[in-house]
């Protein structure tokens, strides 16, 4: 739940209603039922005897399915207590509500019952902006189902709502004239159906070809998700729920792309960001690596098969590139988004060979690494022609789509997360330092790619020598001498960007920071200016564009705090690597295990708890993710040939930690800790005074 | 020659398209341009490609007017946005024509 509203989804299908189970939504009210990022239904308000029903409760029965229980009448004054009604409905291709109104009373009741629906069919990206629609509305009762459609040019776009028990049918919605006998009941099943046209006909929705009503799509059930991860046992019981949240989560947000014949991979974000996302899936993909290779292996997949081809301004897209979003609605139909897909990430390109080698060394999974050779080349052909905009052997970024493109093409995607040490912004292109990390790795990675598998020693040899040359250069040329730190980024004239930042944590887990310097990076990663006693600053307390508060300029991501530790790990600063684990842990038990997108930079001994940033999206997929990354870091899990080591460093208070079935290509094995890194007392969470 | 033709004759002549290798099957494009009918059957095997004018049964079938295509083989209609627009209508497997829209060029730079 979230802001008292409900949300049910399958795969990109999703249903946000109020706690009556309702919908009525306005053009900037987020609630409806959306598919592929249109609403389908923006009006659905249940009414009996003309009245509105007052929630009692509601249960989430299942990421796709809820319950609501009502009651009518309005305000604290029941006007009748002696009818009771039941809402089920659970979401795929549309939804499917089972209505149930039960009469308790020693009368027999009768009773109008209506469903006012109606769709405005806006375009999630209307949704977001208030923008006005420019196709037209019809409406039309035909064969026992209401119609309502949209139409622009040959873009069409249908919702289909029908009933089991008999009613009356008008363009608004449906009328049900109930007779209940005293103590019984009556019920009827309502289905609500989406299409989308093409060419003068509609693709008509699975259960219209013999199914009998809307159902999950997805392809296993939750219990075989969850029996098929490793089991997690663990005196520090919260460690328990975050672990299972995590991965109930992760369930929900699979996202079965049109081509993956089925299969998902991790989508960015729930409800508004279930789609492909290069770097975000990416990303959760390395996360759930050791507990769901599968997912990996989708990404791999629906993300090589959509690489950039050609040269196209509009989309910022190059051959070689990996997507960055990708978009089903209106708007990118008529091109007025360039999410067709859109390819305006500097990072995921690189990442993609990351995730190709890290997915082998788990897996074993040569198959694919052959499958997607050409692939994985055009990546890294794409990092030396085509990302090098300034010329001077380091990734950049700028925007040719300057009017709907990506100004910040990193993680850190927001207009001012990228600034110097006084505050100014610098121009573009960008050279942001994370890059420069992932553009090694995928170098040094695909070397093994090319040597172990592709047998091409050569190519090999040539990777070896660029990564070589690239960790000389960006060890000298992003190195801020007098603060020891690696600077944010270089600026459009080779200048550095000079604020402190979290990319350091990157640029160790990239491998890419010359050992001699691994420990002042370490020093400032858990230092009072970036660790604020939860996690890592996104930006250090005292630059020009602090704030505790701004999106990327001073909060803490738990996401990002994952991939620091792994990379503290990397450079064996386990307990340090412990620390932030425990840290972002801690909040996550605040969340009932469920860490949202970021929280505040405050001092954690100051709040004493952790400040959620105001965020649509959750669950997010590579916060849901953090955990399991984080339980692989204080395990200090590393496949080591067809062995997984093992060399845990944990904080004190989580006791004895195993982690059991670690699936790979040692088949499955279990792994055992016992907490013993203290961390200090001052981090850790105490009763409010 | 419309440039619909030319697109499909000289993808006849190249044989191998690496761009094709994780593909299998049949896409046949429908083209429709007022009363006339325009078909084109490209098979691809692995990356081996064959075209021709066969009306055998496709794993996916393409349709859309003929001027809609001539823009998409020039670059000037992204063939992504048309099919979400409902401009082209894909039946049968769709990724075939995910693999298949790569070849298809960019817009020209201005």
């Amino acid at each position: 739940m979230n802001g008292g509203l409900v949300q049910i989804l399958d795969g990109n299908t999703f249903v946000v209603s109020d706690s009556r189970g309702d919908i009525e939504a306005s053009l900037t009210d987020p609630t409806g039922l959306f598919s592929f990022d249109s609403r389908f239904l923006s009006s659905w308000i249940l009414t009996v005897n003309a009245q509105r029903l007052n929630p009692l409760s509601v249960d989430d029965l299942q990421y796709f399915e809820a319950r609501f229980f009502l009651v009518p009448g309005t305000g604290t004054v029941y006007v009748d207590s002696k009818l009771s009604v039941i809402r089920r409905r659970a979401v795929g291709d549309g939804f499917h509500e089972e209505l149930t109104i039960l009469n308790h009373d020693e009368k027999p009741a009768d009773l109008k019952v209506r469903i006012d629906a109606a769709s405005d069919f806006a375009d999630l990206f209307e949704v977001k902006d208030a923008l006005e629609k420019k196709g037209k509305y019809s409406t039309q009762v035909r064969n026992g189902s209401l119609h309502l459609r949209y139409e622009r040019e040959t873009y069409k776009r249908q919702t289909t709502i029908s009933a089991s028990a008999p009613a009356k049918l008008d363009r608004k919605g449906l009328t049900f004239d109930v007779h209940v006998e005293p103590h019984a009941s009556w019920t009827t099943d309502l289905d609500v159906v989406t299409a989308a046209g093409a060419g003068g006909t509609y693709i008509r929705p699975k259960y219209e070809r013999g199914e009998r009503r809307a159902r999950p799509n997805m392809e296993r059930s939750l219990e075989r998700w969850l029996e098929d991860a490793p089991r997690l046992e663990c005196d520090w019981d919260p460690l328990k729920v975050t672990y299972r949240r995590s991965l109930v989560d992760l369930a929900a947000l699979r996202f079965a792309p049109p081509i993956s014949g089925g299969r998902s991979l991790p989508a960015a974000g729930l409800p508004w960001f279930m789609t492909m996302f290069g770097r975000d899936s990416i990303f959760t993909s390395l996360q759930a690596l050791p507990f769901t290779p599968e997912l990996a292996a989708t990404t791999i997949q629906a993300l090589g098969d959509w690489q950039g081809s050609r040269v196209d301004d509009f989309r910022d897209e190059d051959p070689g590139r990996i997507l960055h979003e990708m978009r089903y609605g209106e708007m990118t139909a008529f091109e007025e988004r360039p999410h067709s897909p859109y390819y305006g990430a500097a990072d995921a390109t690189p990442l993609y060979v990351v995730l190709l080698d890290e997915y082998e060394r788990w897996t074993g999974d040569r198959k694919l690494v052959r499958a997607f050779e050409r692939e994985a080349r055009a990546a890294l052909s794409w990092i030396d022609d085509y990302a090098d905009l300034m010329g001077n052997g380091y990734i950049s970024y700028q925007r040719r789509n300057e009017q709907t493109g990506l100004e910040n093409q990193c993680w850190k995607d927001s207009w001012d997360s990228i600034s110097y040490r006084d505050g100014r912004i610098p121009g573009f292109p960008r050279a942001t330092c994370e890059l420069q990390g992932y553009a090694y790795d995928a170098k040094v990675r695909g070397a093994r790619l090319a040597r172990e598998i592709w047998k091409d020693p050569a190519f090999a040899d040539g990777l070896e020598r660029q990564a070589a040359d690239l960790k000389r250069r960006f060890n000298r040329d992003f190195w801020v001498a007098d603060g020891e730190y690696f600077a944010l980024g270089l600026d459009n004239e080779g200048k550095q960007i000079d604020a402190l930042a979290s990319n350091n944590g990157h640029l160790l887990w990239s491998g890419i920071v010359d050992k001699s310097k691994a420990k002042s990076v370490a020093r400032h990663l858990m230092g009072p200016r970036l660790f604020s006693g939860w996690g890592v600053r996104t930006l250090a307390e005292g630059e020009g564009r602090y704030n505790p508060i701004g999106y990327h300029v001073g909060t803490v991501w738990p996401f990002d705090c994952s991939f620091i530790a792994w990379g503290l790990r990397r450079y064996g600063f386990k307990d340090e690597a412990a620390v932030i684990a425990a840290g972002i842990l801690d909040a996550a038990e605040f969340f009932d295990g469920r860490l949202p997108e970021a929280f505040g930079g405050y001092e954690r001994g100051v709040t004493k708890y952790p400040v959620q940033y105001p965020t649509a999206c959750s669950p997010q997929a590579w916060s849901t993710g953090t955990p399991l990354l984080l339980l692989r870091t204080m395990l200090g899990l590393e496949p080591q040939g067809d062995h997984l080591i093992v060399d845990p460093a944990l904080a004190e208070n989580i006791g004895l930690l195993a982690l059991l079935d670690i699936p790979g290509r040692w088949g499955r094995v279990d792994a055992f800790a016992r907490g013993r890194v203290e961390v200090a007392p001052e981090l850790r969470r105490r009763a409010p005074a | 020659m419309d440039a619909t033709t030319q697109f499909f004759e000289e993808l006849g002549t190249r044989g191998h398209e690496p761009l094709l290798e994780k593909a299998t099957g049949t896409i046949r494009f429908e083209l429709t341009n007022g009363k006339r009918k325009a078909r084109w059957l490209v098979t691809v095997e692995k990356g081996d490609v064959t075209v021709s004018h066969g009306n055998a049964r496709a794993d996916c079938v393409t349709r859309g007017d003929q001027a809609v295509f001539e823009q998409i083989v020039t670059g000037e209609e992204n063939a992504m946005a048309a099919v979400l627009r409902g401009a082209v209508a894909v039946e049968g497997k769709p990724e075939l024509l995910v693999h298949f829209q790569r070849l298809f060029p960019g817009p020209r730079r201005s």
